[in-house]
Order: C-alpha cells, then sequence, then structure tokens
C-alpha cells in the first residue's frame, strides 16, 4: 500500500518534472530542431539522393550510398578533409600551448601591463576576422606586402615568397590567422585560472622542496584541468569555422593546397562549376564530417569526464 | 517513449507556428523581394495559371561590374530615366565576379533569384540558361533587330543562342580582350623596339626577347600567368592559344582541344621564362592591380573599359598610378596576327513565374538596349554598340570624338570565335585555372594539360 | 621575498622579450588596417610598402561613403532616409548581434537550467545530441537551412542569420555546465516555500547564474560579429549586407584599393574595439567566470 502510493508520488512527481523540463526547454528547442537538427536530417536524407539546384523539389530520385563511394574516389574531398584535420590538428594544441605559456609569462605582471598584453592578444578577436582577412591578405602579397618588403630588407630572404600562391605556404598562412584569432580567450581564461589556483598547495609543495616545473605540472597544471578541457572545445569549434579566411585568400587554391570540407561543400554548392548545385553529393560530404565532428567531441567528452 | 515523440512533436509545430509568424511580420520590412511567388520550373511541372499582367511595379537588377554598370551613380541614372518614363522602379544589387556567381545560385535555389541579371553568354546561355532558369527573349528580336545586330558582328548573336534555339541574353555591348604594355618600362629596358605602336600586335619572338630584356633589365617577375580563379582567364587562354596557334575548342563547339600540342608548347615556354611567373595568388583584376601599381610590367587582363580608366582608379585615361603610359598590344603570336576574346554583355530574364514581372523586365531591357537611351547606356559600359542602330539613333559613331576608342577599333578586326557557349563551359574554365596552378607548381606540364583537357571533355560530354 | 636564481631571472628577461615581440606582432595587423584607412592613394600603390602615411587623408573613407548607398533603416516598410550602405550595415550587423545575444542568453538559461536540474524524460538524449551538434559547422546544413528559410520566407532577411545562430547548441551545454552548480537545497527551500516555477527560475537560478550569462553574452555578441559565412549565403541584397558582408564584397569587386578596404575593415573593427575597451573589465570578468565551471 505504501508502495503503490510512493509510486504514485513520483510518478506525478515525475509528470511535474517533465512538464517543467520541458516548458524550459522549449524556447531553446524551438531554435535548436529547427534550425539544426530538422536540417540535419533533411541533409542526411539528401545525402542518398541525386537531388541538385536545377530540380524543384527538395529531393531528387534515391540513388543510395553512390555518393559516399563518389567521396571516396574524389581526390579533392580527400585532400579537403587532410586539409581539415591539419588545420584542427594543428592549431588547436598550438592555441593551447601557446596561450598556456604567455598567460604563465604575465600573470604575474602588475595590473596594468597585464591588462595590456590580455588587450593586445585580444585584440584580433574583436577585430573581426573578415577585416583580419582582408589586411593580412595585402601583408601577405606577392609584389608589394610587407612581410615580403621586411624579409627581403633586412637580408633574411633572397626573393620573396608567394606566400598565398604556393601550395607548401598557403594552408600554413590560412593557419597562422586563424591562430592569431583564436589565443586571445584561452590567454584570459588561463591569465584568471592561474590567479586561482590554491596558494596553500602551491606554498606547501614549494616547502617540500619542489622545483618550479613540478609546482607548474603538479598541481596548477591539475587545478587548470577544466579551464584547459573549455578550451579546447572552444579552440575546437573555432578551428572548423574557417571559412571565411578561404573564401577571402584563396579559394581552396592553389592546386587545392587549401580546400577544407567545409569550403568544398560551399562550392560544390553554389560555384559556378559543372556540378554546382549538386546538393545530394555536398550534403553527403556534409554528412561524412559530421561523423567526424561527432566523433571527436565524443572523444573529448570521454576525457573529460575521465579527468 | 511515447511522451518523448510527442514533445518533440510539439517542439516542432511551434518552430513552424514561431517562424511563421516571425516571417510575415518581417515581410513588410523587406521590399517585395520575397513576396514573388516561388519559382516554377517551367519544363517539369505545369506552371500555375499565371497572375494576369497588371504591370509591375518594381523589378529587381543584379549587374556584374560592366565597365561603369558596377557604379552606383552612373546605374541609378539609367535606372531613374527608365522609372520616369514607364512608373516601373528597379531596385539594382551589385555583384562582384569573385563571389557574384554563388550568389546567384543560392539565391536560384531559394527562389529570390532577380528579375535581371547583367552579363554576357558565357553564364546566361551557357550556364543558366541551359539549366532552365531563363526566359526566352526571342520574341523581342524582330528581322530588323537581327539586321542591325548582325551589321556589326554575325557572332553576336550566335553567342547569345542556345543550342535549342532559345535567345538567353539581349546584347548590350561588346569588346575584344586584349593585353597592355608599360611602355615607360618597356622603353626604360629597351623593349618598346618589339612593340609596333600603329598595328598594336606583335610577334611571339617580339614578346619573348622583350620579356628578356625586362627581365634583364628589373630581375624580377614582369608579366603573371594568374589563376587563383576565373576572374579574367579569357586573358590566360588568350596567351597560351595564340603564341603557337593553338585552339581552346573545336570550331563545332563540341569538344575542348587545349591538349593540343602547340598550347602545350605555349606552356612549357611561358613557364622556362624568366620574368613570368605562374601565379595562383592573383586573378584578373589583381593582376590588374599589379600592373597599375608598376609592380607588373605587362597584363593580359585588359579591354578598352580598363584603358580608359585603369584599375578603374579615375586616375586618368592610359596611365598607371605614378603617371607611366599604358599601350594596349594584341596578344603575340607567330605571324603577329591573332585570334582575340571576344566579350559580349547584355541582360537576361530570370524566370520567377510572374508574367508581370518578366513583362516589365522586358520592357527595361528594350529601354536599354533598343531605343535612344541606348547610347547613355552603351557609354556607362565603355564598350562597342553591338548594333549598328537602335531605333533609328545612329550607334555607329558615338565613340566618334574619343581617340582611345577610335584607336582600339584597329584591334576589333581580330575578333576571335566566342567558344565560350560550348557545352561544359563552367567545368572547362575551372579545369583551365586548376590546370595551369598544377603546371605552376610545377606539375608535368603535358600530363596537367591532358588531365584538365580530360575533365573539361567529360563535361561537354554532358 | 624570495631571492630569484640568476637562471630563472634570465628565463624572465628572454620570455619578457619575446613577449614584447609577439605583442607587436599581434598589434601590426590592426596598424596596418588604421594607417592603411588614412593613406593617400600615392602611399597605398607604392611598390616598397609605407610604414607610415605620408600625409593623412580621409579620402578613403569619401570613396567607402559614396561608392554605395541605402536606405538607413526600413521597419515595417518604412525606409529611412538614403545615407552611405556602410552605416546601414553596421545597424544591421549591431541589431543581428543584439538579436541573437539577447535570444541565445535567454533560450540557453532557461535550457541550461532545465538539462541540469530538472529530472524529465529524455534528458540524456537531448544532451548528447546537444554536444554532438557543438562543434558542427554551419556548411553541413548549409543546402536545407537555406531551403527552408526561402520556405519561411526569411530569406535575405537578417533573421535567416540570427535563427540559426539561437539554435547552435553551446550556449545551452554552457548554461547546463553553470547550472550544476546552484545548490539543490535552495531549490528546495523556495519549492517549498510554494514559489512557482516561473518564479524560481527569476529569483533564484538567474541571479545565480548570471556571470555564466555574461559570457555567453559576449562569446554569442562576438561570434555574431565575426560571422560571415551565414550571412554570404543568407543576404543577397545590399541593403541587407552586415559590415563583415559588405567588406568581403568589397574586396570582391575591388582587390586593388586597399585604402578603400583598409577603411571599410576601420569601420568595422573601431567600434567593437572602442566597446571591448571600455568594457575590458567586464569582458574578462565575463569570460573567465563562465569558464571557472567549464
Amino acid at each position: 500500500m505504501a508502495k503503490q502510493t510512493q509510486s504514485k508520488m513520483s510518478r506525478a512527481l515525475q509528470r511535474r518534472e517533465n512538464i517543467a523540463g520541458y516548458v524550459f526547454m522549449l524556447p531553446s528547442l524551438v531554435f535548436f530542431l529547427g534550425f539544426v537538427i530538422i536540417p540535419m536530417f533533411i541533409c542526411i536524407i539528401t545525402s542518398l539522393t541525386n537531388t541538385n539546384m536545377h530540380d524543384p523539389g527538395l529531393f531528387g530520385g534515391f540513388i543510395g550510398l553512390k555518393n559516399f563511394a563518389d567521396l571516396a574516389n574524389d581526390k579533392v574531398f580527400l585532400k579537403g578533409l587532410v586539409n581539415t584535420f591539419v588545420i584542427v590538428l594543428v592549431s588547436v594544441p598550438a592555441v593551447c600551448a601557446f596561450s598556456l605559456w604567455v598567460s604563465s609569462a604575465i600573470y604575474k605582471l602588475k595590473g596594468p601591463i597585464l591588462s595590456a598584453f590580455r588587450c593586445i592578444f585580444y585584440l584580433p578577436v574583436v577585430t573581426g576576422s573578415v577585416a583580419v582577412t582582408v589586411v593580412w591578405k595585402w601583408m601577405y602579397d606577392n609584389y608589394t606586402g610587407i612581410l615580403n618588403s621586411a624579409l627581403t630588407s633586412t637580408g633574411i630572404l633572397e626573393k620573396g615568397i608567394n606566400w598565398l600562391g604556393d601550395p607548401k605556404t598557403a594552408l600554413w598562412c590560412i593557419i597562422v590567422i586563424l591562430f592569431t584569432t583564436s589565443v586571445g580567450q584561452p590567454i584570459v581564461l588561463y591569465v584568471s585560472a592561474l590567479g586561482n589556483v590554491d596558494q596553500t598547495l602551491v606554498e606547501a609543495a614549494q616547502v617540500d622542496g619542489a622545483t618550479d616545473l613540478q609546482v607548474f605540472w603538479k598541481i596548477k597544471w591539475a587545478q587548470m584541468m577544466p579551464t584547459t578541457l573549455y578550451i579546447l572545445v572552444i579552440t575546437t569549434i573555432n578551428s572548423f569555422q574557417c571559412f571565411a579566411l578561404i573564401q577571402l585568400l584563396t579559394q581552396g587554391g592553389p592546386n587545392h593546397a587549401t580546400d577544407t570540407v567545409m569550403y568544398y561543400i560551399y562550392y560544390t554548392a553554389f560555384k559556378l562549376t559543372e556540378q554546382a548545385g549538386h546538393f545530394g553529393y555536398a550534403n553527403a560530404m556534409g554528412v561524412v564530417l559530421a561523423i567526424f565532428i561527432g566523433a571527436l567531441s565524443a572523444l573529448q567528452f570521454k576525457l573529460a569526464k575521465e579527468k | 517513449m511515447k511522451k518523448k515523440l510527442l514533445a518533440l512533436l510539439l517542439a516542432m509545430t511551434m518552430v513552424m507556428a514561431l517562424v511563421a509568424c516571425g516571417g510575415n511580420g518581417n515581410q513588410k520590412g523587406n521590399n517585395n523581394q520575397n513576396t514573388e511567388p516561388p519559382k516554377q520550373e517551367d519544363n517539369t511541372q505545369t506552371p500555375e495559371p499565371a497572375p494576369a499582367p497588371t504591370g509591375a511595379s518594381e523589378i529587381t537588377l543584379w549587374t556584374y561590374p560592366i565597365g561603369k554598370w558596377g557604379d552606383e551613380a552612373t546605374v541609378k541614372a539609367l535606372t531613374d530615366a527608365f522609372t520616369a518614363e514607364t512608373g516601373i522602379a528597379v531596385k539594382v544589387d551589385y555583384l562582384a565576379y569573385a563571389d557574384g556567381d554563388d550568389k546567384v545560385n543560392t539565391a536560384l535555389t531559394a527562389g529570390g533569384a532577380p528579375d535581371l541579371i547583367m552579363e554576357g553568354p558565357e553564364r546566361l546561355v551557357a550556364n543558366w540558361g541551359a539549366n532552365g532558369h531563363m526566359v526566352d527573349l526571342s520574341d523581342m528580336f524582330d528581322d530588323t533587330d537581327m539586321a542591325e545586330i548582325n551589321a556589326v558582328n554575325e557572332g553576336v548573336m550566335k553567342s547569345c543562342t542556345h543550342t535549342n534555339g532559345a535567345i538567353y541574353e539581349y546584347p548590350l555591348v561588346m569588346t575584344a580582350h586584349c593585353m597592355a604594355v608599360n611602355l615607360n618600362a618597356f622603353k626604360e629596358a629597351g623593349a618598346d623596339q618589339y612593340l609596333d605602336l600603329d598595328t598594336h600586335t606583335w610577334t611571339t619572338d617580339d614578346f619573348i626577347k622583350a620579356v628578356e630584356a625586362l627581365y634583364a633589365k628589373y630581375g624580377q617577375t614582369v608579366g603573371a600567368v594568374f589563376c587563383a580563379g576565373q576572374g579574367g582567364d579569357q586573358g590566360t587562354r588568350a596567351l597560351v592559344n595564340n603564341l603557337y596557334g593553338g585552339t581552346f575548342t573545336n570550331a563545332e563547339h563540341t569538344a575542348y582541344t587545349w591538349d593540343d600540342p602547340l598550347n602545350v608548347k605555349a606552356l612549357e615556354q611561358l613557364k622556362a621564362m624568366d620574368g613570368i611567373e605562374f601565379d595562383a595568388s592573383l586573378a584578373g583584376g589583381d593582376e590588374i592591380a599589379k600592373f597599375y601599381q608598376g609592380a607588373l610590367k605587362m597584363a593580359f587582363c585588359w579591354n578598352i573599359a580598363q584603358q580608359m580608366d585603369p584599375n578603374g582608379a579615375g586616375t586618368g585615361a592610359e596611365k598607371t598610378v605614378t603617371g607611366d603610359d599604358i599601350a594596349f598590344m594584341s596578344f603575340p603570336s607567330e605571324d603577329g596576327s591573332s585570334k582575340l576574346q571576344g566579350g559580349t554583355w547584355g541582360f537576361g530574364i530570370f524566370d520567377n513565374g510572374d508574367e508581370a514581372r518578366i513583362e516589365a523586365a522586358k520592357q527595361f531591357i528594350k529601354f536599354m538596349c533598343d531605343s535612344e537611351h541606348t547610347v547613355d547606356a552603351v557609354k556607362a559600359a565603355s564598350y562597342f554598340a553591338v548594333r549598328t542602330t537602335a531605333e533609328g539613333t545612329d550607334l555607329s559613331n558615338i565613340w566618334a570624338d574619343e581617340p582611345i576608342m577610335a584607336e582600339y577599333t584597329k584591334l576589333m578586326p581580330y575578333l576571335g570565335d566566342y567558344y565560350q557557349v560550348t557545352t561544359g563551359w563552367a567545368a572547362a574554365r575551372t579545369a583551365w585555372w586548376n590546370m595551369l596552378q598544377a603546371v605552376g607548381t610545377g606539375d608535368d606540364v603535358a600530363a596537367a594539360v591532358a588531365a584538365g583537357a580530360a575533365e573539361a571533355n567529360a563535361a561537354a560530354a554532358g | 621575498m624570495k631571492i630569484e636564481n640568476p637562471r630563472s631571472r634570465a628565463y624572465k628577461i628572454v620570455s619578457m622579450i619575446i613577449l614584447v615581440i609577439l605583442a607587436i606582432l599581434f598589434l601590426f595587423p590592426l596598424y596596418w588596417i588604421i594607417t592603411g584607412a588614412f593613406k593617400p592613394a600615392a602611399d597605398i600603390y607604392a611598390q616598397e610598402p609605407v610604414l607610415w602615411p605620408t600625409e593623412w587623408v580621409s579620402k578613403n573613407f569619401e570613396n567607402l561613403f559614396n561608392k554605395r548607398t541605402a536606405p538607413l533603416f526600413s521597419i515595417f516598410g518604412i525606409e529611412g532616409p538614403t545615407a552611405p550602405a556602410a552605416f546601414r550595415w553596421l545597424i544591421n550587423t549591431v541589431f543581428m548581434s543584439v538579436a541573437s545575444m539577447l535570444l541565445t542568453c535567454l533560450t540557453a538559461a532557461m535550457a541550461g537550467y532545465a538539462l541540469a536540474k530538472k529530472r524529465f524524460v529524455g534528458r540524456a538524449i537531448l544532451f548528447s545530441l546537444i554536444v554532438c551538434a557543438m562543434a558542427l559547422p554551419k556548411q553541413v546544413i548549409l543546402i536545407p537551412l537555406l531551403k527552408e528559410m526561402a520556405a519561411l520566407k526569411l530569406y535575405d532577411s537578417l533573421w535567416a542569420v540570427i535563427f540559426p545562430t539561437v539554435g547552435w547548441p553551446f550556449g545551452v551545454f554552457l548554461m547546463k555546465q553553470f547550472s550544476e552548480s546552484i545548490p539543490g537545497e535552495i531549490l528546495e527551500a523556495t519549492r517549498i516555500d510554494g514559489a512557482s516555477e516561473a518564479k524560481t527560475f527569476v529569483t533564484v537560478v538567474l541571479p545565480m547564474v548570471k556571470p555564466g550569462i555574461g559570457a555567453l553574452a559576449i562569446f554569442t555578441f562576438i561570434n555574431c560579429w565575426n560571422d560571415y559565412f551565414m550571412q554570404l549565403v543568407m543576404l543577397p541584397s545590399g541593403q541587407n549586407f552586415t559590415m563583415p558582408l559588405g567588406i568581403a564584397t568589397l574586396q570582391a569587386e575591388t582587390s586593388v584599393d586597399m585604402g578603400l578596404l583598409m577603411a571599410g575593415a576601420a569601420l568595422a573593427a573601431l567600434p567593437i574595439i572602442a566597446v571591448f575597451l571600455l568594457f575590458q573589465k567586464y569582458f574578462t570578468q565575463g569570460i573567465t567566470m563562465g569558464a571557472v565551471k567549464g
């Protein structure tokens, strides 16, 4: 009897939680489902069809996994996939390491100097990616850019490098810009995290004769783990948003050296090429990319749980 | 499980409801771009009964920067005149070559394409027309129109007509594309002896010697085979084809022939030359800028509009920014008589399924291309008219008081075949600049050319 | 105080020098934008870069303002006076960023609280969906989204950019992490006091997650201000352009007139830099407070 009442009560309670939960979720769900999940479903379905721009209707004819089979043989796509991961795998650790170093070098400085440094490293973030890209394009310029001019006039280089026109350098040029616009927030975060490290632990360790390096890794680094994870997440997200750089600087060239999957989707969908408007194919790329990113996120969160 | 589904469903309905409200509220502020009915594809669906043509009060025009048709003040004067006469307002947006095509394709996908678009047959006919997005304008041409246009050049109407017989572009202006040299630099390097400034022609040998002289003098890149994208690619095509007489397509426009050994020879020659660089960081517009700036001593992307106003900078005709003289030249070829690439520009109408707007758009085309106002429309483009007379107004002498334009007509007889309407054009030109990039990065020329041409021909075969 | 050993002293000096060099390198693009915006044509086109303008001119801004015009605003069909399009772009960008920021903060605060504190059915599935979708680039759903916006008649309106930004689940994730720290006893106490769910949220939850909202607001605003892709796809008409789109289009049209481009870039960058410098303290506080709970 008592048990029954309890289960009834808990069912009532559960209903209350359900209603309250969904009422609070609702506004967010509207946007999330409407503009992320539903399009994602449509994307998955169209990836199995030959939908294209020139035929009306949301879906074209069903062609099974043909798009995916074609992708596996599409050299440009595979190159793009590699480039995408090069960008992410280089820029994420680089940003983390660099911002950690800068923060540890500046967090003990006097107030105004500290905030000046913090400001300077944060400025490229607020300047805006398009404005930054436009000015970097000018700086990288093969003929009249300041970079070549500075390097040749100081004798470091004999002849200017065609930064964006050479497949050996183009991708790195893009990573550099991405890097400068990504480190601002991690530095701010690390500076404050370092400031919040429990001093009693640090002092105790020092009394025990630990070196600075030991103190740093054993105590400070461990305490900053949550911050690091947060930084990893936002930097990864950031690195996938490098579309503007590629569209405005290289359009995927030279010789596909800077093609990323994100750019190639747009290229396939809307650039005026013969395969333009090949939506089914473009969506198949989206699905492949989404699978990779999903796996990456899952990995990150598994690591986060194991901390 | 059921509950979850229910909640999800509920949420979805809410999305739709909320968003629909938002849409309606917003629509008003949005000019009537959004009130157009969704686009109907005429060939696949039975079109809904078209609304009676009550006369549209506003049409939209997207224009690429063709001469001063990219300049707001100039275009506004022209559209204002049209509005004054017809009462139809024209909302103009300006496209750039770098991302204009993407915008049109996006708009076509979203059913928000403009009524009118101004560009050349390579886009209007070979792409959007061929894919069924454009209105056939055949009914706008009578025998007089045809005669007036054919009297100037028989190729123009051919290029505006699709193989299915439909005319997707009403031509307004045309020109021949050429190249340009920095005369002061040539003189300094003693290379001006290779230029015939009277006929504006030179031979391949002249060109090679001139580049050698320039490189000896300046020790840096003097000319760039630009290949960052498709912008200005007619220049690189004309350069490579003319050098040893190679071709780009066959005469019937059914296949791409740029794996011609003569083209391979030309590319190998260019690649081997000191002073000529395959530059994948430049597109046509960038090359013009570098030339205007004096960094490059020759530009392969040039035409009369550039000659009149180099770099669109408004610093005076035939002068670089530092005041050096610019001479326009035909592309070098073995005997000096080159085949120049032509450009034809005009208007096309996107089929938005609204008869009234199509009618208004046709009125606009008539006003600009075949009326007493055509003179202004042509002059705005700073090219040559495609017809002799427009409804009685003589167009053959509109540039008579402009000596540079008169001098430029010397090049017009060299106008070659307009092959940009060959099937698979978009793929072919993409393959072309990708091939140039590959050659520039050191790939084997013959192999890169063969691969590119094969890609183009695959597209031509459909 | 401790006496530092010479080695760590040397390290400090070296790292300070490197830092200063880095700082100069980081500042240089901004310096180049600002000086470039005021350089005369001769400096802009000079073959050797000119480090300091030989003369400060406003010509580039005049060119920018004269190049395109647009109505200053248009609300419910009423159009404002014709003005340089750059001002309209600025207004559009501010509107878009603020609207996205407000909507995101509101929806994410509610959802984050629900995910953290309400044990409703389907919560786990929703949360994993959110985590997976967080890093998803917009290009993946580009085409369906475009068609959806067209069907909703939102294509070519700023809402087509705002709504997907709000739908992006990073905010919910952040607020969920943040709401975890709200002590259950306090919520229980308010419930026993008979407060409604809405009242609990407004009077108890919101004040406690305020720092998180601050962080999210800054993050969303800056992201929106910097976004370019969605704007490129969704906003074709010149009068609906945003600042990034406007500059990108200028670059596409004339990749040449660097003075004009730098004027545009300066106009886009300086307002937000000014805001940043003024509210720097809140910026850094907001960012860090959000992450302490990361």
